[in-house]
């Protein structure tokens, strides 16, 4: 054309070119386009602070990772997921169908007409009409849409779940003995809008396959999770470092508990177990940085918080944004140090 | 053709010996008298049974309502079809058997065919009156008169009676007529009379259909046979459209469907699908039924094809009122979801996990296919669901947990380790489990759950009391131990990892 040849030769030395420019943009998209579902914050600053948009972006793929010997069973990556479905609802986006979830009789489909048993919902109107009706259901209410988790060995625990926030009639489990089988599932319920999450529970998942995941997530506003699980140490060797096309990457591990106060005083009561906790990684997230926390295990509600104890982090620091935020945390109220 | 029976009997027959003047039921050796050249093969009725179920099932393109008719005289053995309401749709019943008629021969298969108002006229006169080409197609009227001239044994008697009313001159089912009834209720039973009866549908005889009957059917039917699986999609796709139309009509859905391939060579092919709910959705019905066509195989070629609905529940058209993001619309998208995985996976597959009534930690919470609604709910005491799932509400957990915990994994059946451990009920020191020593830094328990005395179902003698341990290994693992038995009993007691927390 000959205006932009017109213009070309003008422009200055420093000023980026169209066709840079362009892949500017792409860029920016790159890192914006998995966050147009929104994103669910853990409500814990230092955590959505390492990610971009403030929180875990729907409608995407996320890994999470098991460590040592939890590898192969993926008891805290499975409670990790479950303290993440427990905060997240049916709804893509923080809008008023939120509110309506929260307003009706807290239905899961599977279970039929009954509210849950001991489940208390409390109409967002109680809480005062201004308060950000949005963000209110998102983070504080807790999630209703039904999840499918595929999974290989039928070992997961309703109790348990429970324990972490996530309420086990919202599940639908489908059982598979085969990666292939449960990436098919997986990729299935991710076209499905209804649901709040899918889960799946993997040994091997190559490029191409967890491509596929991210493609039918970003469709859908669905979000997924993959829990590695794998059968043994070779496989774990060999897969643990494989790139993926998940947005991010976790891995959780559990930690020695912390004694109480009242555990540490009392000689009788040292060898008891005290409040668990977790060291979550963010070992990959595209558009973010890696980081590291120590917090103790998700609660009844989904939520976790930044461990108090500083005693037990490990020697190679993480960044010193978040060590600094650590600190700010340990200084605050005890009270306040819960997110949520 | 030979049946064994101590003596070695012909119990069925070819045209040919039966010209030479063999008969069923004749002895091997008498035959072989008559025709030295005889060749025998031993009888298998399984097979032939079966065989004749098959073809009462390739019937199932002239009528829902097909049944075999096995008797115990190997050459009475038939295919009932009750054709009322479905005759039209061939243009009338001489074109209905001479359609039939024409497939059978394509087959191999000989066949006499007879029509009638009721089944016992109708069998009569198929193996009595009707020849190996000539169908008996008797007009309603006519059916007295053209049973008359049959022997007695068209009545579907017993060979006994049979030899009665030949023994005191009755032969053919005409003279039996004017015969009063009481005489004959006296001499023969009722059977005689209640047998004319329900040959003249005086007497009600329902045909019991060839398994169950589908409410709603439809069918197609190709000039030639398909066999290519676009054609197949297709025409799955004609169908489901054509049931749909009809089941909107009636404000129902369907629940369970089967669709019949019905091959030229007179073999059925089916696909089953079930749906976790009622649908009516003609993508997501073909969507399922042709996600399974590579299961089906069409032979030489696919000459008809027959859906029909064999479980259907109230549908009201309201899919546009569901507010998008409420459960019900939740609900409502994933059905078709669930219906994919199960026709893939096999329903069996797909589960839900639920809440018992009990504290043994494996019977607490089960897995429960999807498909069986709430029925399993009623296990389930009312009033006590809260108490049923220790530590199961979302308030007693987010305090320091006065309930006790529950793992997130739980293996079933528990994992045996070996332990260390000081008598009588302390945790174990050291365990070894997955060939892993683990050495326990924190314990808490123990937690004693014993054996549910009053259900039917316990452990098992050994488990019967189980202590609970939550333990927690140098590195920071959590698990589940228990120990099975009691510290000094014998056999001695186990120790067992069932489960591992988050």
């Amino acid at each position: 054309m000959s205006f932009s040849h017109a213009i070309r030769p003008r422009l200055p030395a420093g000023m980026p070119r169209p066709a840079s420019l362009a892949a500017l943009r792409d860029r920016i998209r790159q890192i914006e386009l998995p966050l147009r579902h929104g994103v669910l914050p853990f409500g814990v600053p230092a955590i959505d602070d390492a990610l971009p948009g403030g929180g875990l972006a729907r409608g995407a793929v996320h890994e999470i990772l098991g460590a040592g010997g939890d590898e192969e069973d993926g008891a805290a990556a499975a409670g990790f997921a479950a303290a993440i479905l427990a905060r997240i609802g049916s709804s893509p986006m923080p809008t008023s169908s939120s509110h309506r979830c929260a307003m009706g009789p807290s239905l899961s489909p599977l279970k039929g007409g009954e509210g849950k048993p001991g489940r208390l919902v409390i109409p967002l109107s109680a809480l005062g009409g201004g308060e950000g009706r949005g963000e209110v259901g998102d983070s504080r209410a807790l999630g209703t849409g039904p999840v499918l988790w595929c999974l290989k060995r039928p070992d997961l625990y309703g109790p348990g779940l429970m324990a972490h926030g996530l309420d086990p009639a919202r599940l639908v489990l489908v059982s598979a003995s085969r990666d292939d089988a449960i990436l098919w599932a997986m990729e299935e319920g991710l076209r499905t809008p209804g649901l709040a999450a899918v889960v799946g529970e993997i040994g091997r998942l190559s490029m191409v396959a967890g491509r596929r995941l991210q493609l039918a997530a970003e469709r859908s506003g669905v979000t997924a999770f993959v829990l590695r699980r794998w059968r043994n140490g070779e496989e774990a060797a060999a897969e643990r470092e494989r790139p993926s096309a998940a947005l991010t990457r976790w891995r959780v591990t559990s930690l020695p508990s912390r004694d109480e106060l009242r555990l540490r005083n009392d000689p009788k009561l040292q060898h008891l177990v005290g409040r668990p906790r977790w060291r979550v990684e963010l070992l990959r997230c595209r558009g973010g940085v890696p980081a590291q926390w120590v917090v103790e295990v998700a609660d009844a509600t989904g939520h976790v918080c930044l461990s108090a104890e500083l005693a037990d982090r490990p020697a190679a620091a993480p960044k010193q944004k978040m060590g600094r935020r650590e600190a700010d945390r340990f200084d605050a109220e005890p009270g306040q140090r819960r997110a949520g | 053709m030979i049946a064994t029976g101590g003596r070695r009997l012909l119990a069925a027959i070819n045209p040919a010996a039966a010209a030479a003047g063999l008969a069923p039921g004749m002895p091997l050796a008498d035959a072989l008298s008559f025709l030295p050249g005889l060749v025998t093969a031993p009888a298998d009725p399984a097979a032939d049974s079966a065989a004749l179920t098959r073809l009462a099932e390739w019937c199932g393109r002239y009528s829902p309502w097909t049944a075999p008719d096995l008797q115990t005289g190997g050459d009475d053995n038939g295919v009932k079809i009750e054709i009322t309401g479905s005759s039209h749709l061939w243009g009338g019943e001489t074109a209905l058997a001479a359609d039939l008629a024409r497939r059978l021969a394509l087959q191999g298969i000989a066949h006499r065919i007879a029509i009638a108002g009721t089944l016992g006229a109708a069998w009569a006169l198929a193996r009595y009156a009707a020849a190996d080409a000539q169908p008996a197609l008797p007009a309603p009227q006519d059916e007295r008169a053209a049973l008359a001239p049959l022997p007695v044994e068209a009545l579907r008697l017993d060979p006994l009676t049979v030899q009665g009313l030949r023994r005191v001159g009755l032969r053919q089912v005409g003279e039996i007529y004017p015969m009063p009834r009481d005489a004959l209720a006296r001499r023969f039973g009722d059977s005689v009379a209640s047998r004319l009866d329900q040959a003249f549908g005086d007497l009600p005889e329902p045909l019991s259909p060839l398994g169950e009957t589908p409410s709603r059917r439809v069918r197609l039917s190709f000039a030639e046979p398909i066999a290519d699986p676009a054609d197949l999609a297709r025409a799955i796709a004609r169908l489901v459209e054509d049931l749909t139309t009809r089941l909107a009509r009636e404000g129902v859905g369907a629940r369970r469907l089967d669709l019949g391939f019905h091959r030229i060579d007179g073999r059925v092919e089916h696909i089953r699908i079930g749906t976790a709910r009622p649908s009516r959705d003609p993508r997501h019905l073909a969507g399922l039924f042709t996600a399974k066509l590579d299961t089906v195989d069409p032979g030489l070629g696919i000459e008809d094809m027959i859906l029909a609905v064999f479980a259907v529940e109230k549908l009201p058209p309201e899919q546009a009122e569901f507010v998008a993001g409420s459960p019900e619309a939740a609900a409502h998208d994933i059905a078709p979801l669930l219906d994919r995985l199960g026709a893939h996976l096999g329903l069996d597959a797909i589960s839900r996990i639920e809440p018992r009534q009990s504290h043994i930690p494996e019977r607490a919470s089960i897995c429960v296919p999807v498909e069986e609604k709430q029925s399993s709910k009623l296990s389930v005491i009312p009033g006590r669901r809260v108490a049923a799932n220790p530590g199961m509400t979302s308030g007693e957990f987010a305090g320091n947990g006065r309930k006790p915990l529950r793992p997130v994994r739980l293996f079933r059946p528990p994992e045996p380790v070996e332990a260390s451990w000081l008598v009588p009920d302390n945790p174990p020191i050291q365990f070894t489990w997955r060939r892993r020593l683990h050495r326990v830094a924190r314990a808490d328990g123990p937690e004693r759950i014993a054996e549910e005395w009053w259900t039917e179902e316990g452990f098992g003698e050994a488990d019967a009391i189980r202590d609970y341990y939550r333990v927690e290994d140098s590195e920071g693992r959590r698990f589940w131990l228990f120990r099975a038995g009691l510290a000094h009993s014998d056999p001695p007691p186990r120790w067992f990892v069932h489960g591992l927390f988050a």
